[in-house]
């Protein structure tokens, strides 16, 4: 189990090397990285993300419960980072391992997506020209 | 210990507020990330509160159909819940993690 929200760049080594440590046979990891947009004539340069710590920890333990029993995920990784994050860096790892490869592939699907909905984190642009 | 030597705490001395935390577009409606919010003794209606808040800061008060509320860690659901001195009120504009 690995549940984190973190201020340092995430590794998907580490995320890799926890949910390998199983005997699961399959391994679905989905990373999610900071694009460089377009606003009007502006670029996104970086993102800001912000979290309500406490409550978002605890939602995102729901969620690796969640996979283990919807799905039978064996090991699960859900790694957020907060604070600014410039394009092209990772913002999230959602990551899991199963027997096979099509509950490997539905739990880190279902993971990333019930982070979406359900965890309180969010994201600030950062544009070209901004001052800070 | 000789009996006097100390004032108990009165009630009118003591503070009775909610601590409210603001996040992502609500701290930037209200300009700071935590407010604090006297209340009476026996709380308030979060309906209440939200629109004393409202009134305060219009730039919330826009917001406020879209946000969350927790209190105390945990989601409320319907604003009818009591708020009480001392209790830690989060209001959570829609989320945009990942």
């Amino acid at each position: 189990m690995s549940v984190r929200l973190s201020r340092r760049p995430l590794s998907v080594p580490a995320a890799y090397r926890e949910l390998g440590q199983g005997p699961a046979g399959g391994i679905a990891i989905f990373l999610g990285r900071v694009r460089p947009d377009r606003v009007g004539a502006r670029i996104v340069r970086a993102l800001d993300y912000e979290a309500d710590e406490g409550i978002a920890l605890a939602a995102m333990h729901r969620i690796e419960r969640g996979a283990r029993a919807r799905w039978g995920a064996d090991e699960i990784v859900l790694h957020h980072r907060i604070g600014r994050l410039r394009v092209g860096e990772i913002s999230v790892i959602a990551g899991a391992a199963a027997a096979h490869r099509a509950d490997a592939f539905r739990s880190a699907r279902w993971i990333i997506e019930r982070l979406k909905s359900d965890v309180p984190i969010w994201k600030q642009n950062v544009l070209s020209g901004d001052p800070r | 210990m000789s009996g006097g030597a100390y004032l108990p705490l009165r009630a009118p001395f003591m503070v009775r507020s909610v601590h409210v935390l603001l996040f992502a577009s609500a701290r930037e409606a209200v300009g700071r990330p935590r407010l604090e919010r006297a209340v009476p003794p026996g709380g308030v209606p979060l309906r209440e509160l939200l629109e004393g808040l409202g009134r305060e800061y219009p730039a919330l008060r826009a917001l406020l159909g879209s946000c969350r509320e927790a209190l105390n860690g945990r989601y409320v659901h319907g604003r009818s819940v009591r708020v009480r001195p001392g209790d830690e009120l989060a209001i959570h504009p829609p989320f945009s993690g990942g």
